[in-house]
């Protein structure tokens, strides 16, 4: 009759466990990074707002978490340093890039978002530019996506397009002009074309165009 | 792959200037000490001076050389293509442009915004050719001029790509 009571205490225990929450177990965890600046690798989705809401929720919620001295270790505002883990969007834990697609261009989130409209702006402005080709590779996605939200040409894509790119004149005149240069073309509106390294630091270039 | 892909095509030069042809002249384009590779990119200022270009051949053939500004006047809106920068007719075969005929002056490259390609384009001539100059030198179309003077296709075409010097040193 032993097996009895444990038989009665496990079910009990079984239940007291499914009404733990994710979020008090992911509290428990050490807190790597207090403050939820998207560190969990990826950018824009909106798993990244709700994870790190999550997470920048529970840094406040110390009662279960460990010492002070991990968190005061996750306080230093480095950007660059290499974590050993991560956690994805379903609290797992990750040591490896694998399937993330997103390209970082050694740049924090801020940043990189800045130098890809940045470079957008450059490529409608010049029509031609010759930038890094990692750079080049990242850049087409927001250039193909600028000329598509010209293509709708209703007042909300252009008000989404001038909060993008960083001259409104540009804005203006890619949504007059898209219709008789893209009208017929569904999609591929860029081209890479690589060129020779740059000579300080070997760096593969690459020309991108508008078609 | 990349790599079997003629720079020509890679350029859009084949297509946009010219069509698909079959190189059977050598053209070596120098601007000063420097030889033009398909795609090398070239400050307007070193640009300046008619390039010296030197084509091989037999000697009692004659050849023009047209060189032109696909991307004026900016590679987004190219409203102006192609502008007319050189025109050398009657060239004799296995010397350089020097010995033939300027029908246009040469003009160096003068990007106003964007990166701009300049195509140099040679053409086998069947006779001697009396070339009138174009009134303007932009919307030039290389192929009607070829067409106009029964020049065929192509036998050799290089390309640079040109653009604006900034007005302060850059690093």
């Amino acid at each position: 009759m032993a097996a009895f009571p444990s038989a009665s205490a496990s079910p009990s225990l079984a239940m007291s466990a499914s009404t733990w929450r994710m979020a008090s177990l992911r509290a428990a965890l050490p807190s790597l990074r207090p403050s939820p600046a998207g560190r969990l690798r990826s950018s824009f989705s909106l798993a990244a707002t709700a994870t790190a809401a999550s997470v920048g929720c529970l840094g406040s919620f110390s009662g279960l978490a460990p010492v002070s001295n991990l968190l005061s270790l996750g306080a230093e505002n480095s950007s660059f340093e290499h974590r050993l883990f991560g956690i994805d969007a379903h609290g797992r834990i990750v040591a490896m890039r694998h399937g993330k697609r997103i390209p970082r261009l050694n740049r924090p989130p801020d940043q990189r978002k800045a130098l890809l409209r940045g470079l957008t702006t450059q490529l409608l402005k010049h029509g031609r530019i010759k930038t890094t080709k990692p750079r080049a590779k990242a850049m087409r996605k927001y250039v193909e996506k600028m000329i598509t939200l010209a293509k709708d040409g209703s007042l909300h894509k252009r008000r989404q397009a001038l909060a993008f790119i960083y001259e409104k004149h540009i804005v203006h005149a890619l949504f007059a002009e898209v219709a008789d240069r893209y009208g017929d073309r569904e999609g591929g509106y860029t081209r890479i074309i690589p060129t020779f390294p740059r000579r300080g630091d070997n760096a593969p270039m690459a020309y991108i165009e508008l078609v | 792959m990349a790599r079997l892909v003629d720079p020509l095509v890679v350029g859009r030069v084949i297509g946009e200037v010219v069509d698909l042809f079959v190189p059977s002249i050598f053209m070596t384009v120098a601007y000063g000490p420097k030889d033009i590779s398909n795609g090398c990119l070239l400050k307007p200022s070193a640009a300046a001076a008619p390039p010296l270009v030197r084509i091989s051949g037999r000697r009692n053939d004659l050849y023009t050389l047209i060189m032109t500004d696909p991307d004026a006047p900016s590679p987004s809106d190219p409203t102006m293509r192609e502008y007319l920068q050189w025109i050398v007719a009657n060239i004799p075969g296995g010397t350089d442009a020097t010995k033939g005929e300027e029908v246009v002056a040469y003009m160096g490259p003068r990007p106003p915004v964007g990166i701009h390609r300049y195509v140099l384009v040679l053409f086998e001539q069947k006779t001697r050719v009396h070339a009138e100059a174009p009134e303007e030198r932009a919307n030039f179309n290389t192929r009607a001029f070829a067409a106009r003077h029964e020049l065929g296709l192509p036998t050799a075409v290089v390309y640079f790509n040109s653009q604006k010097e900034p007005a302060n040193r850059r690093r």
